[in-house]
C-alpha cells in the first residue's frame, strides 16, 4: 500500500537529511506507528505519502502508484484515496459537524444525495451521535478530534494518516480516539500514525517504525515505544 | 461539479473583502468608461476623416469691389479676362483634379445652408459674399505647393486651406482621445494591481477551506475557481458600469456635437466598443486573479 524504496528528502537549505535512505513496506490493511523524537522525519514521511513534498532521491509507491510518475494534475485524486488527521484538528469554525464532514464531499464533486447518506453514517462510526449540528468550539478536543476523523474517513480513503492525533488530548480521552483508529483499521483501511504518546504505543501492540535523525532505527511488529533493540 | 457550491464561496468571498470588491469595481468602470471614450473619439475622428478628406479642397478667394485684402490693390475687383486666365491657369497645374466657379449667389447660399447663427445672416447680403474658385486636388499633400503657386497672380485675395481649419480640429480630438487612453491605461493598471490585492486578501481569508480542500483532494479548478470568479464578477459589474457611462456619453456629449459635424456617431459603433471594453476587463480581471492565485494559493 506504502512502498518508499530507499528514499532520501534534503531541504532546502539544510545540510542534514530529513529522511536518509529510508525503505519501508506498509501493506493494505496494517496499522503502523511511527515513532520518534521531534525532528526526526515522522512529518516529512507523511508529506511524502501525500505527494506534499518530492523526495531528493529514491522511489515512493502510494495505493499503487509511483508517485514521481504522478503529474501535478492527478494529485488531488491521489488525495481523495488518503486521508489525514492533525493534532490541531483543522477543523473549519463556521461550519457545523455536518457541515463540516460534508465539506470534504463537496469539494470533491460528489453527489448531495450521497452526502445526505454517508455524513451520518460516519459520524455515528466516529461516536458523535446527536451532535451533528454542534459547532466546533462547542465540543471538546476529543469530540474535535472525532470531527477531523469522520472528515478524514468520510471518502473511504485507502489509507489514513494521522499525524499525532492525540497530542492535543489528554490520556483518557485519547484512548476513545484510538478506539476510533483501530475500528476505521477494521474496515480495511491502512492507518499510519506518527505519535510521541508511548502509552498508546504501548498498549496498542501494533507494528512501530522507529524514526531517528531520519534513519529507520527499529521496525517490529507488535512493538512498544521505547524498546531497545 | 457543483456550481452552487462555487458561487456560495464566490458570494462569501466577495461580502468578506466588500470594500476591496467596490474599490475594483469602481477602477473597472472608471478604466473601461475612459477606454471606451477614448475608442468612440478615435472613431468619430476617422469617420471624419474620411468624410472630410473626399471634400478637402482649396478656396482661392477673388478680389472684388473695395475688397479689404491686400492683393486687391486696386480696389476694383477682379475683371473678366483676369478670371478666365486664372482659371487657365489652375486648370493647367498638374496637382489639380477639379476646379469649380463659386459666384456670390451659390457663395451665399451654402453660407446660410451651414449657419446657424441668423442674427449673422440677416445683414449679410449676396454682394458681400466674395466669388472663388474651389480647387480640388488629386493628393490633398500638394495644397502647401500649390498654394504659393496661386498667391499673388493678380486677382488673387486670399487662398484659404480646408485641409489647415480641419487640421487644428483634428488635432485637438486626437489630443482629447490620447488623454483619455492614457488616463484609461493608468486605470487599467491600477485595478490589475487591485485585483491582484482583492484576491491576495481573499486566498488569506480563506486559507484554512483551501487547505482542507486540498488535503481531501479537491481539484485545482475547484480551488481556484472561486477566486477566479470573483474576480470576474467584480470585473463584469465595472464593466455594466462603464457602459452606462459610455452611454450617457454618447448621448449627452457625442450626440451634442453632432450638430457640428457631418458623421454621427452611430449606436453599432458604440455597442461594439461596449463589448469590446467589457471584455478587456473581465480579461483583465481573469489574469490578474490566476497570476496573484499562482502566488499566494500553493496548490
Amino acid at each position: 500500500m506504502i512502498h518508499f524504496d530507499n528514499v532520501t528528502k534534503v531541504y532546502v537549505n539544510q545540510n542534514r537529511p530529513a529522511l536518509d535512505h529510508i525503505s519501508v513496506d506498509v501493506d493494505k490493511g496494517e496499522f503502523v506507528f511511527l515513532v520518534g523524537p521531534s525532528g526526526s522525519g515522522k512529518s516529512t514521511f507523511l508529506r511524502l505519502v501525500l505527494k506534499e513534498e518530492r523526495p531528493n532521491s529514491g522511489a515512493i509507491h502510494v495505493a499503487g502508484k509511483d508517485l514521481s510518475k504522478l503529474s501535478n494534475f492527478k494529485v488531488p485524486h491521489l488525495r481523495r484515496r488518503i486521508g489525514c488527521v492533525f493534532q490541531d484538528f483543522r477543523l473549519l469554525p463556521n461550519k457545523n459537524v455536518y457541515e463540516n464532514v460534508a465539506f470534504a464531499l463537496e469539494v470533491i464533486g460528489k453527489p448531495r444525495r450521497f452526502i445526505r447518506k454517508v455524513v451520518p453514517e460516519v459520524i455515528e462510526l466516529v461516536g458523535l451521535e446527536g451532535k451533528a449540528h454542534r459547532m466546533p468550539d462547542e465540543l471538546s478536543g476529543g469530540e474535535q478530534q472525532r470531527v477531523a476523523m469522520a472528515r478524514a474517513f468520510v471518502n473511504r480513503p485507502m489509507i489514513l494518516l494521522a499525524d499525532e492525533p492525540t497530542g492535543n488530548i489528554d490520556p483518557a480521552t485519547s484512548i476513545g480516539i484510538m478506539k476510533v483508529l483501530d475500528r476505521i483499521n477494521r474496515t480495511g483501511t491502512t492507518v499510519l500514525m506518527a505519535t510521541h504518546d508511548a502509552a498508546i504505543v504501548d498498549s496498542m501492540r501494533k507494528r512501530v517504525v522507529e524514526l531517528e535523525d531520519g534513519k529507520i532505527v527499529r521496525d517490529q511488529s507488535r512493538g512498544v515505544y521505547g524498546q531497545a533493540y | 461539479m457543483r456550481a452552487n457550491f462555487i458561487f456560495s464561496e464566490v458570494w462569501i468571498g466577495l461580502r468578506r473583502n466588500l470594500t476591496m470588491t467596490i474599490a475594483v469595481i469602481v477602477t473597472v468602470a472608471v478604466g473601461m468608461a475612459l477606454l471606451g471614450i477614448g475608442l468612440m473619439i478615435n472613431s468619430q475622428v476617422s469617420s471624419m476623416t474620411s468624410y472630410w478628406s473626399d471634400k478637402v479642397e482649396l478656396s482661392v478667394y477673388l478680389c472684388k469691389e473695395n475688397s479689404p485684402f491686400e492683393p486687391c490693390t486696386d480696389k476694383k475687383g477682379i475683371s473678366e479676362e483676369q478670371k478666365t486666365a486664372l482659371e487657365a491657369v489652375i486648370k493647367g497645374m498638374p496637382q489639380v483634379e477639379d476646379v469649380i466657379f463659386e459666384d456670390s449667389a451659390t457663395a451665399y447660399k451654402n453660407f446660410l445652408d451651414n449657419q446657424s447663427n441668423n442674427v449673422f445672416a440677416s445683414f449679410l447680403k449676396v454682394e458681400d459674399m466674395p466669388e472663388s474658385f474651389r480647387v480640388k486636388l488629386g493628393d490633398p499633400d500638394q495644397s502647401q505647393a500649390v498654394t504659393e503657386e496661386l498667391t499673388g497672380q493678380a486677382g488673387v485675395s486670399n487662398i484659404v486651406n480646408q485641409r489647415q481649419l480641419l487640421d487644428s480640429y483634428f488635432g485637438f480630438m486626437d489630443k482629447l482621445q490620447w488623454m483619455a487612453l492614457s488616463v484609461a491605461f493608468a486605470m487599467v493598471f491600477a485595478a490589475t494591481l487591485l485585483i491582484g490585492n482583492t484576491v491576495r486578501l481573499s486566498a488569506f481569508n480563506r486559507r484554512r477551506e483551501t487547505g482542507i480542500m486540498r488535503l481531501v483532494g479537491a481539484s485545482n479548478v475547484y480551488i481556484q475557481l472561486p477566486f477566479v470568479l470573483e474576480g470576474v464578477i467584480a470585473g463584469l459589474i465595472g464593466g455594466v458600469l462603464a457602459a452606462v457611462m459610455l452611454i450617457t456619453s454618447k448621448v449627452l456629449i457625442f450626440d451634442s456635437i453632432q450638430n457640428f459635424v457631418p458623421e454621427a456617431l452611430g449606436w453599432n459603433t458604440v455597442a461594439g466598443i461596449i463589448s469590446g471594453t467589457m471584455a478587456i476587463g473581465v480579461i483583465i480581471c481573469i489574469l490578474a486573479s490566476f497570476i496573484t492565485l499562482r502566488r499566494y494559493l500553493r496548490v
